[in-house]
C-alpha cells in the first residue's frame, strides 16, 4: 500500500502554486503546470523510469481552468494517481476524462468568485483605504489577498486529495450553489458601492435665459435631484447593455466612448474646464 | 522628474513578474503585483513619489477592477498599465503641473491606462508565443524522460520571453518617457479640443470597467437591485466601502438562509412523495 508523503504532496502544492502560469502559451496554457505539479507525485509512486513516463503521459493533455479554484482539480487528481498505483480500479482515462470534465465549471465558477467577486471586493476596500494617496489600502489588499488565497488554495488542494470523487459533488452541490448566489449579491452590492464612489460622470450643459445671464436650467443638477450621480449610473448600465446584450466587445465600448466624448466636447455637453 | 536607468531597470523587472504568464506566479505575480493599485506604490516608491503613484494606481485600478481573462483571452495587459502607463501617467502629472487627487489628474491617469493597457496586448501575445519555443523543448524532454529539465522549461526558460516582451519594451519606453510627454504637451495645449476629449474619456472609462464585472454577475435587469442598493447607499447616503460591504454581507447571509432552508424543504417534500407513491 503506497502512501503519498507529506513532503511530496507540499512540493506538488508548491509547484501548482507558483508554476501553473509560468510558461503559459495559447496552444498548451496550464499543461506545463500541471506537468511541474506532477512529477514530484508520480516521482515518488512509481519506482521504474519507464512506469514514471507512463503516469506522466496522462497529464501532457491539455488543461485550463481558473488556477486558484483549479488547486482543487490537481489534488483530485493526486488522490486518483495514488489509488491507481494502488492498483484501484483507475486508470489514466478516468483520470483525463475527469480532468476535462472539471477545468470548465471550476473555470466558470472560480472566475465569477475569485476573479469577479473576491479581488474587487478587497479592491474596492483598498480603493476606500488609499484615498488621497495614503499606501494603507494597498498594503491592506496584499495581506488580505495574498493570505485568502494562499490558504485557500492549500485547503482546496488537500480537501481535493483528501475527499478525491467526492470533492466533486461538493463543488457542484445545492448547498454551494446557495453560497454562490449569496456571494454574487455581495458583489454586486459592493460594486455599486465602487461605482458610486470612484466613477464621476458630469455634464456641463446648461439653458440660459439670455435677458438675464441666468440658468434656468442645469442639467447635471437636475439628475442629481432625482438620483444622485445619475449620470454615471446611465453609462454604467449602457455600457453593461452594450457588453452583455448587444454582445459588443470591451475595446469596441471603449472606442463608442471616445466617440461620445469627441461628439459631447464639441457640442458642449461634456467640458472637463481644464488651463495651466 | 526623470526616470533614470536603475529606475527604468526596475520597472521592467517588476513588468517579468507582474504580467499574466508571468515570472512571480498568478497569486503574487499577476493578482498582487500586477494589479494597477499596488503597481501604484511599486512605482511611486521606485520614482520616489508614494503619494502621486498611489493616486494614479488607484485611478487606473478602477479601469482594471474586473479583469477577467476567460480561457486566455486579454482585453488589456496589467504589465503594461502598471508599469509603463503609471509611470508615464505620474511624469504627465508632473509635467503639467495637475494635482493628481483631482478630477482632472484622475481623468488623465485613466485615459493613459487605457491607451497602454491595449497596447499591452500586443506584449502578451508576444510572451505567449515565445513560449512555445520553451514547450517544444519540454515535450521532447519528457519523451526522453528526462524528467528533471520539466522545471527549467516551467520556471526558467520563459524568463527569456519575458526580457523580450516585459523587461525592454517597459524600461525603453520609461526612459523615454520624460521625453515623450514634452512632446505630447506640446503638440496638444490643454485647453484643445483633443486634451478636452481625452480626459472626458478619462471619466468615461471606468463605466467599462464595471460593466465588465457586472457581465459576470448581472445577467437580466432584475439583477439590478443589489447594484442599486449598493450604489444608493455610497451616492445617496455618503456611506463608505467597509460599512457598504457590512451591509451587503448582512443581505447576502439572509439569501443564504433563505436558499438552504428552501432546499431542504424541497427534499423532505420529494421524499415525501416518494414515500406516498409506494403507498399506493
Amino acid at each position: 500500500m503506497k502512501k503519498l508523503s507529506k513532503k511530496a504532496l507540499n512540493k506538488s502544492f508548491r509547484n501548482w502554486y507558483y508554476g501553473h502560469l509560468t510558461c503559459f502559451s495559447q496552444e498548451h496554457m496550464q499543461t506545463f503546470g500541471y506537468l511541474c505539479a506532477m512529477l514530484p507525485i508520480v516521482e515518488e509512486l512509481y519506482d521504474t523510469k519507464e512506469d514514471q513516463q507512463k503516469a506522466l503521459d496522462t497529464y501532457t493533455a491539455f488543461f485550463n481552468t481558473e488556477p486558484q479554484l483549479g488547486s482543487v482539480i490537481v489534488g483530485v487528481t493526486v488522490g486518483l494517481e495514488e489509488a491507481k498505483a494502488n492498483g484501484e480500479n483507475v486508470d489514466g482515462e478516468t483520470i483525463n476524462g475527469l480532468r476535462a470534465g472539471l477545468m470548465g465549471p471550476v473555470a466558470g465558477i472560480g472566475d465569477s468568485l475569485i476573479v469577479g467577486v473576491l479581488i474587487p471586493l478587497l479592491l474596492g476596500i483598498a480603493l476606500g483605504l488609499s484615498t488621497g494617496g495614503s499606501p494603507i489600502g494597498v498594503i491592506f489588499y496584499i495581506i488580505a489577498w495574498n493570505i485568502i488565497v494562499t490558504l485557500g488554495m492549500r485547503l482546496l488542494y488537500f480537501k481535493g486529495y483528501e475527499l478525491g470523487g467526492k470533492a466533486v459533488e461538493f463543488l457542484t452541490g445545492e448547498k454551494s450553489k446557495a453560497l454562490r448566489e449569496s456571494v454574487m449579491m455581495l458583489g454586486s452590492m459592493v460594486i455599486g458601492a465602487v461605482a458610486a464612489t470612484w466613477v464621476n460622470v458630469t455634464t456641463v450643459f446648461q439653458m440660459i435665459n439670455e435677458e438675464t445671464g441666468e440658468a434656468y436650467l442645469n442639467l447635471n443638477d437636475q439628475i442629481n435631484s432625482v438620483l444622485p450621480k445619475g449620470l454615471t449610473a446611465i453609462f454604467v448600465v449602457f455600457c453593461w447593455y452594450l457588453i452583455s446584450k448587444k454582445k459588443m466587445s470591451p475595446l469596441k465600448v471603449m472606442l463608442l466612448l471616445v466617440i461620445i466624448a469627441f461628439v459631447g466636447v464639441l457640442i458642449g455637453f461634456f467640458d472637463p474646464q481644464l488651463q495651466y | 522628474m526623470e526616470i533614470n536607468v536603475i529606475q527604468a531597470a526596475l520597472l521592467g523587472l517588476f513588468a517579468c513578474l507582474a504580467s499574466m504568464p508571468g515570472m512571480g506566479g498568478s497569486a503574487i505575480g499577476n493578482y498582487t503585483l500586477g494589479r494597477p493599485l499596488v503597481g501604484g506604490l511599486v512605482c511611486g516608491i521606485i520614482l520616489g513619489d508614494i503619494q502621486t503613484g498611489v493616486l494614479v494606481g488607484a485611478a487606473m485600478q478602477l479601469l482594471y477592477i474586473a479583469l477577467v481573462t476567460p480561457g486566455g483571452a486579454v482585453s488589456a495587459d496589467v504589465r503594461a498599465v502598471s508599469y509603463i502607463g503609471i509611470p508615464l501617467a505620474m511624469l504627465a502629472l508632473k509635467s503639467y503641473g495637475l494635482d493628481a487627487a483631482g478630477q482632472e489628474g484622475i481623468g488623465l491617469a485613466t485615459s493613459f491606462g487605457a491607451m497602454v493597457g491595449t497596447l499591452g496586448t500586443v506584449l502578451f501575445y508576444g510572451t505567449a508565443t515565445m513560449n512555445l519555443i520553451w514547450q517544444h523543448i519540454g515535450w521532447k524532454a519528457v519523451k526522453e524522460g528526462n524528467f528533471k529539465k520539466l522545471y527549467l522549461v516551467n520556471m526558467g526558460l520563459p524568463w527569456i520571453s519575458h526580457i523580450a516582451c516585459s523587461f525592454l519594451p517597459t524600461f525603453l519606453i520609461c526612459m523615454a518617457g520624460a521625453g515623450m510627454v514634452d512632446t505630447i504637451k506640446e503638440i496638444l495645449p490643454m485647453d484643445g479640443i483633443a486634451m478636452k476629449t481625452i480626459f472626458t474619456v478619462g471619466s468615461l472609462l471606468p463605466c467599462v470597467g464595471i460593466a465588465i464585472l457586472l457581465k459576470q454577475i448581472i445577467s437580466k435587469g432584475l439583477d439590478f437591485i443589489p447594484f442599486f442598493m449598493g450604489f444608493a447607499l455610497a451616492a445617496a447616503l455618503g456611506i463608505n466601502l467597509v460599512v457598504a460591504t457590512i451591509i451587503a454581507m448582512m443581505f447576502a447571509f439572509m439569501n443564504y438562509q433563505i436558499k438552504t432552508s428552501q432546499s431542504v424543504k424541497v427534499s423532505t417534500v420529494s421524499s415525501l412523495e416518494d414515500e406516498e407513491e409506494e403507498d399506493i
